[in-house]
C-alpha cells in the first residue's frame, strides 16, 4: 500500500497549475483533499509521475453569490461548505447534502471540486450539482471553458476534464420564489457511499401546484441522474397523494441503472431509489408549499 | 450501567481500577511494531498470487532482482528447501493431532488462493520493495477453483491440495442412535432448519507484523512480533531455523489487537524469519490492511442443519446437527476442525437429552481459516437462532421456550448429551436477568403497538456457555512475583495481552494478595528473556488460568514475608497482617516493619533472615487449570426494522454475564462490548466475498465494513457472580461477547421481520437481504 514514484508540485497560482498541467499532460493528476485520490495512488489502481497540489493555491478557495447564482471554489472544503451561512441560504440542496459525505474527518480535507471531479456516481454533490444545472468552470493554459452539468459527467469516475484542465469553480443557480429542497440516502453505515440516493428541488407557484422539479439520483447508476420523466409528470400539477408520491418514484426509477455490488442488488437500489424518490419529493413539495418566502428569507429569520 | 451488587470485592480485585495501559495507549504512545527500528534493518513485502488456483508457468525475478535499493528477491527455490520443521503451531507440529495443510514459505509450482505468497523482496524500504514486486513477471495457467465450500467435499477433480487427495480436511460423526431417532419420531413437534454464517476475519486495528533479526555472529534470532503469545512464536522460529529455544529471544511489545488471528505464528512471518536468516540482516515486514484482508485469516464460514424434537409441553428431546466448515486453503492452527467443538458445546444451556452430530471440514481455495474470538461460536449461533425458528413453529415465545428448556440451579452438576459436566453456572438467572433489564414484557406490548401502526420491531435472545480450554499446553499459567529492595513489585507473565488489561488486572489480583498498593506493582510481560513460559493470551484463558497463578505467588511471597517481619519483630506470624506495604502487628498499628525493610534484609542483610530460610524475596507460581472451565451470559437486543429500506437500527443492548468474580468491572464490561460489537459487525455489516473464480471482492474497507460508534448502541450491563471452584474464582469472559451477539442481534431482525412472514437463515443481514427477506415472503 505504498503509492508508485511520483514527483510532487507546489504551485501557488491558478496559471501556474494551468502551466504544470500543460506541460506534463496525461503524466499529471490535481491532489485536492487526497481523499479519493491518495487511497487509489496507495493501492497503485492509478498512477501519475506527477501530482499538482491544489492546496495552496488560495484562490481556489471560497463561496461568493452573485446575483442568480453561488460560486463555490474547487478547493472549498466539504466542511468550509457546510458551516457557510451563505450555502445555507442561496443553494439549501448543497447545504443539507454535505453532512452525508463520509465522516467530518474525511470532509475536513475532501474539496467540492474533489467530489465533483471524482464523479463518483454514488456522491452527494454530482447528484445536487445535475439536479440544479449547475455550471463548471474549468481552466486550463489556453482559456477558461464553462460546461453545463447535463455534459459533465461522462461515466463512473469520468468526466468531460482533459488532462490540461483544472475544475476552478462550480456556479450554482440560486432558485427564487416559493421553494423545498431534499436529499436522502440509504448507507451501509454512518458516513459510508450511499447504495442509493436522491435529490429533489421544488417551486410551487401561489396556489400550491408544483411550477419548477428537479430530482437528481445517486448510487442508481454509472453517473448521477435526472429522473426527467417523473419532473415532468409533476410540473403544473398540485400536490400528489402518497399513492401520487409512490408512482413518481416508481417513474423516476425508468431513468436508473443500477449495478449489483457486495453492497446491495440492482433490484435492492431500485426498489429502495423509488422510495427516497418519493420521500425526497414529498418533502420538497411539502417544504415549498409551507414557504411564503423564498426559503433563504425564511431560514433567515 | 451495572446492576447487581458483587459480592466479592476486594480492596483492588472486583474494583474498577484504571487501566495502567491507558496513559500511554490513549495519548498514541503506545509502541507496536512498526516502532521498532534496528540499525541495518531492510523491508520486505510479498508478491502474491493474483489467481485462486493454477500452476506457475513462468516466474521471472530478474527485473526486480536489478531493481536499485532491492537486496534481494526470494521465491520458493531459494526457501522452501530451509525450514528445519513442521511450519505449523508448536502442538501440532508432531503431527500427532489436527490436520494440516502442506504448508510451504512460498508458492511452489502452483498456487491455492488469491494472496498464495509467492516471492519475498527485501529491500531499503517497503517503497522500494513494492516497486520490484511490481517487475516480478508471474505467469499462470489458471485452474478450476473450488470456491464453493458446500460443493468442495464432492469435488473430486479439482484437489485444492493434491498432495491429500480430498478436499475433505476431517470429518467426524456420533455412531446412529435408535434411542435419539425414536425420541424424534415420538416428538409432537420435530423442525429442521439450515443456518449459514458468513466468512468474516478478525480486523485488529494493528496489522500484523514482525521484525526478525538473525544475527549470524552471535547465532541468535532477535523477534519483535504483533503476537498474542510470544513463547509460541519463540518455539516456531526455534523449530523452523533448527535451533535451540535458547538461542531465540521474542519480543511482544503493545499490540493492536488480536482475536486469534496472531495465537499462533502465521506462515508469512516465519517466511520473514527465514529470510532475515538466509540473509543475516533485520528484517522487518508490516503488512498492510489490503493483505490482512486478503491473506492472513479468514473465520466463520459454517452452515449447520439443525433437527430439534419438542413434546407437546414445548420440552426438547433430542436434537442434531450436521455441520460444515470451510478451512480455506490453509487453515492456521487452531481451526480447520472446530466442528468437535461445535457439536460439543452444542446443547449449551439447555436439558437437551440426546444429541445426534456430525461434522466435515473442507478445503477451498480462498484465504485460510483461523481462529476467531470464539472459533466454534457456530454452536451457539446455530442453536440459538433455532430456539427462536421452533419457538415460532410451536407457537411459544422464544424468552418462554428458552424458559422450558434452561438448565436450573438445582440441575447441576449437569452433564450434557455430549458429555460435558456443567458446574458452578448460572444460565437461568442471566436468561432472567437479561429479560428483566431489556424489560421483555413491556418491549412485546409496545413492539405490538408499533406493528399496528405499521412499523417492525423486534428482540432477540443469545443465551450461552462459554467454555475455557484447560487442557494440555493450555492448561497451565505462570506468575513471577518479585518484592524488589525497596518493597515495590515486579511481576512477570507469559501472557500475551493485547488488549485484555492484564497489566492492571494481574496488579490487582497481586496488590490484593500481596498487601500492596496497585500502584507498587508493575507487571510485564512479552520478552522471552525475561517472562516465565507461557501460553500467551487467547481463549479467554488469561482471567481463569494466569489470575490464579498470579494469586498463588502473590500469597507465597505474603507470607514469606511475614516470616521475615515475624522474625525481625520478635512477633507471631499468625498475628501480622500486610496492607499497602506495611506490615504490622493486628490491633497494635505501632508495631510495624515495611515491606521495602523485609525485602531489603531478604536481598542483603541475610544474617537477619529466620534460620534455615532461602534469601530473597521471589515466587514463581504455576497453576495447572481442570480441562475445561464455563462461564456464561444471556444477551437481549432489540431493534427496528425499516421496511421500506430493510436498514436495521439497534436500539437497546443488554447483556447479563456470570464471569464469576470479577477482578475488575470496568475490564470485564469492556472485553463485552468489543466482543459485542464484533457479533454486531457479524449479522449487519460484515463479510468477505470472492466470486465465483474464487478472487475476493472485499479487500479493502471501502468494502469490508466493520461497525463504528455510530452503529452501536448504549450496551448495558447486568452481572450475576457465581464463582469458579478454582482458587479467586475467576472465570474466562474474552471471547463471550462476541459469541452471544450473533445470535441475539439475528434473532431481534428475524423477530421484527416475523409478522411480515419474511424468515431469514443467513448472515450478513444487510439492508439488500433483509428487503430481499421481505419480497420473498408468501404474500399474507
Ligand atoms: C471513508 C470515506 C468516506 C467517504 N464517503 C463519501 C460519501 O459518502 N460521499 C461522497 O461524495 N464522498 C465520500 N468520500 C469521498 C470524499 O468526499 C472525497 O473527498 C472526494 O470524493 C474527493 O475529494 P478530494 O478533495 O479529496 O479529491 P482528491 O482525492 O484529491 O481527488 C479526487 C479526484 O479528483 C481530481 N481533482 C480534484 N480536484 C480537482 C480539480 N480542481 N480539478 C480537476 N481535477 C480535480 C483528482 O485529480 C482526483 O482524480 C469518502 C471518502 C472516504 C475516505
Amino acid at each position: 500500500m505504498k503509492p508508485a514514484p511520483f514527483e510532487y508540485h507546489a504551485p501557488e497560482s491558478v496559471d501556474d497549475v494551468a502551466g504544470l498541467l500543460a506541460e506534463h499532460g496525461d503524466e499529471a493528476k490535481p491532489l485536492a483533499g487526497g481523499q479519493s485520490l491518495v487511497p487509489m495512488l496507495a493501492l497503485r489502481l492509478t498512477r501519475f509521475a506527477h501530482l499538482v497540489d491544489l492546496n495552496r493555491v488560495a484562490a481556489l478557495r471560497g463561496v461568493s453569490r452573485d446575483n442568480g447564482s453561488l460560486t463555490v471554489r474547487a478547493m472549498t472544503t466539504q466542511a468550509a461548505v457546510e458551516r457557510d451561512a451563505e450555502v445555507a441560504r442561496a443553494v439549501p440542496l448543497l447545504a443539507r447534502a454535505t453532512p452525508l459525505i463520509g465522516h467530518f474527518q474525511i470532509r475536513n480535507r475532501g474539496t467540492v471540486g474533489g467530489s465533483l471531479a471524482h464523479a463518483d456516481p454514488a456522491s452527494e454533490y454530482p447528484a445536487v450539482a445535475l439536479a440544479l444545472d449547475a455550471t463548471f468552470e474549468l481552466v486550463s493554459k489556453s482559456g477558461t471553458t464553462r460546461v453545463a452539468a447535463s455534459d459533465f459527467f461522462e461515466g463512473t469516475w469520468q468526466t468531460c476534464i482533459d488532462a490540461q484542465q483544472a475544475l476552478v469553480a462550480v456556479h450554482f443557480p440560486v432558485w427564487g420564489g416559493r421553494c423545498g429542497f431534499a436529499c436522502e440516502e440509504v448507507a451501509r453505515r454512518a458516513g459510508d457511499f450511499a447504495l442509493a440516493g436522491a435529490v429533489a428541488a421544488i417551486e410551487v407557484d401561489d396556489a400550491g401546484a408544483v411550477r419548477r422539479a428537479a430530482v437528481g439520483l445517486f448510487g442508481l447508476g454509472p453517473t448521477p441522474l435526472r429522473a426527467h420523466a417523473a419532473e415532468a409528470e409533476l410540473i403544473g400539477e398540485p400536490p400528489p397523494t402518497p399513492d401520487g408520491y409512490r408512482a413518481l418514484g416508481q417513474l423516476a426509477m425508468r431513468d436508473a441503472d443500477p449495478v449489483d455490488d457486495v453492497h446491495a442488488s440492482a433490484s435492492y437500489r431500485r426498489r429502495v431509489g423509488a422510495h427516497l424518490v418519493a420521500r425526497t419529493l414529498a418533502s420538497a413539495v411539502e417544504e415549498a408549499r409551507q414557504a411564503h418566502d423564498p426559503p433563504g428569507a425564511a431560514r433567515a429569520r | 450501567m451495572t446492576t447487581s451488587p458483587l459480592q466479592t470485592a476486594g480492596r483492588f480485585v472486583g474494583q474498577s481500577v484504571k487501566r495502567k495501559e491507558d496513559p500511554r495507549l490513549v495519548t498514541g504512545h503506545g509502541r507496536y511494531v512498526d516502532d521498532v527500528t534496528v540499525p541495518g534493518m531492510l523491508h520486505a513485502a510479498f508478491l502474491r498470487s493474483d489467481v485462486a488456483r493454477g500452476r506457475i508457468t513462468r516466474l521471472d525475478v530478474a527485473a526486480a532482482r536489478e531493481c536499485s535499493g532491492v537486496h534481494a528477491v526470494l521465491t520458493a527455490a531459494d526457501l522452501n528447501d530451509r525450514p528445519a520443521g513442521p511450519m505449523l503451531p508448536s502442538m501440532f507440529a508432531d503431527g500427532s493431532q489436527g490436520i494440516s495443510a502442506p504448508v510451504r514459505p512460498l508458492a511452489d509450482g502452483d498456487v491455492r488462493f488469491v494472496g498464495d505468497p509467492i516471492a519475498l523482496v527485501v529491500a531499503d524500504s517497503r517503497y522500494v520493495a513494492e516497486d520490484a514486486c511490481e517487475l516480478i513477471e508471474v505467469e499462470y495457467e489458471p485452474l478450476t477453483a473450488v470456491v464453493d465450500f458446500e460443493r468442495a467435499a464432492d469435488d473430486t477433480e479439482n484437489l485444492v491440495h493434491p498432495e491429500l487427495g480430498s478436499n475433505i480436511a476431517s470429518t467426524m460423526a456420533t455412531p446412529p442412535d435408535a434411542a435419539l431417532d425414536e425420541a424424534l419420531s415420538r416428538a409432537a413437534h420435530v423442525v429442521t432448519e439450515t443456518f449459514y454464517q458468513q466468512r468474516q476475519t478478525p480486523t485488529p486495528m494493528e496489522t500484523r507484523g514482525i521484525v526478525a533479526h538473525w544475527d549470524p555472529y552471535a547465532a541468535a534470532l532477535r523477534v519483535w512480533m504483533s503476537s498474542q503469545n510470544p513463547h509460541e512464536v519463540r518455539r516456531t522460529c526455534a523449530r523452523i531455523l533448527g535451533v535451540a529455544e535458547s538461542r531465540v529471544r521474542v519480543v511482544q511489545q503493545d499490540v493492536g489487537g488480536g482475536f486469534g488471528q496472531k495465537y499462533f505464528m502465521p506462515r508469512d512471518e516465519m517466511t520473514v524469519v527465514l529470510a532475515s536468516h538466509l540473509l543475516g540482516r533485520p528484517v522487518k515486514w508490516i503488512e498492510d490492511r489490503r493483505e490482512n484482508l486478503l491473506s492472513s485469516n479468514h473465520a466463520r464460514r459454517d452452515r449447520a442443519t439443525v433437527t430439534v424434537g419438542v413434546d407437546a409441553d414445548g420440552r426438547i428431546v433430542g436434537a442434531r446437527i450436521e455441520h460444515l466448515e470451510d478451512s480455506g486453503a490453509y487453515a492456521n492452527g487452531g481451526t480447520g476442525g472446530t466442528g468437535m467443538f461445535v457439536a460439543m458445546m452444542f446443547p449449551g444451556p439447555y436439558r437437551i437429552p440426546r444429541l445426534g452430530w456430525s461434522t466435515t471440514a473442507v478445503w477451498t481455495n480462498t484465504c485460510g481459516r483461523g481462529a476467531y474470538r470464539g472459533p466454534w461460536m457456530m454452536e451457539t449461533v446455530a442453536r440459538e437462532e433455532m430456539m427462536d425458528v421452533v419457538a415460532r413453529a410451536i407457537g411459544l415465545d422464544p424468552l418462554e421456550f428458552r424458559r422450558r428448556n434452561v438448565i436450573g440451579r438445582d440441575e447441576l452438576p449437569y452433564a450434557t448429551a455430549s458429555g460435558m459436566v456443567y458446574e458452578h453456572v448460572s444460565p437461568s438467572e442471566t436468561l432472567e436477568q437479561a429479560a428483566s433489564l431489556i424489560d421483555y414484557d413491556g418491549f412485546r406490548s409496545r413492539q405490538a403497538e408499533a406493528r399496528a401502526n405499521g412499523r417492525y420491531l423486534g428482540v432477540g435472545l443469545g443465551l450461552y456457555i462459554e467454555p475455557q480450554a484447560g487442557m494440555g499446553a493450555l492448561g497451565v499459567e505462570a506468575a513471577n512475583v518479585r518484592v524488589e529492595p525497596d518493597g515495590t513489585v515486579n511481576v512477570f507473565v507469559g501472557s500475551g495481552s493485547h488488549g485484555q488489561s492484564l497489566e492492571t488486572t494481574v496488579a490487582q489480583v497481586v496488590a490484593e494478595h500481596l498487601g500492596v498498593d496497585i500502584d507498587a506493582v508493575a507487571v510485564h510481560q512479552g520478552d522471552t528473556d525475561v517472562a516465565p513460559f507461557g501460553g500467551g493470551t487467547g481463549g479467554s484463558r488469561s482471567g481463569p488460568i494466569l489470575s490464579p497463578a498470579a494469586r498463588q505467588a502473590a500469597l507465597e511471597v505474603r507470607d514469606k514475608a511475614i516470616r521475615i517481619a515475624a522474625h525481625l519483630m520478635e512477633a507471631a506470624p499468625d498475628d501480622l497482617e500486610i496492607d499497602g506495604g506495611v506490615i504490622s502487628v493486628r490491633g497494635t498499628p505501632a508495631r510495624s516493619t515495611t515491606l521495602a525493610q523485609v525485602a531489603t534484609t531478604a536481598y542483603q542483610q541475610s544474617d537477619l533472615l529466620p534460620p534455615g530460610m532461602e534469601p530473597g524475596l521471589e515466587v514463581i507460581s504455576r497453576y495447572k487449570a481442570p480441562p475445561v472451565m464455563y462461564s456464561n451470559a444471556c444477551h437481549a437486543c432489540t431493534c427496528e426494522v425499516d421496511a421500506a429500506t430493510g436498514h436495521v437500527t439497534l436500539t437497546r443492548y443488554v447483556v447479563s454475564e456470570d464471569c464469576g468474580v470479577m477482578i475488575n468491572p470496568m475490564v470485564v464490561e469492556g472485553q463485552i462490548a468489543g466482543g459485542v460489537v464484533q457479533g454486531i459487525g457479524g449479522v449487519l455489516y460484515e463479510q468477505i466475498v470472492y466470486d465465483d473464480e474464487g478472487n475476493p471482492l472485499t479487500t479493502t474497507f471501502l468494502d469490508y465494513l466493520v461497525p463504528t460508534a455510530a452503529e452501536v448502541p448504549v450496551i448495558e450491563y447486568g452481572h450475576v457472580e457465581t464463582p469458579a471452584a478454582t482458587p479467586g474464582g475467576y472465570k474466562g469472559m474474552g471471547e463471550g461477547g462476541a459469541i452471544g451477539s450473533v445470535p441475539a442481534v439475528f434473532n431481534a431482525v428475524a423477530d421484527a421481520l416475523a409478522p411480515l412472514g419474511a424468515r431469514v437463515n443467513r448472515l450478513p443481514l444487510g439492508p439488500s437481504e433483509v428487503l430481499a427477506a421481505i419480497e420473498a415472503a408468501p404474500a399474507r
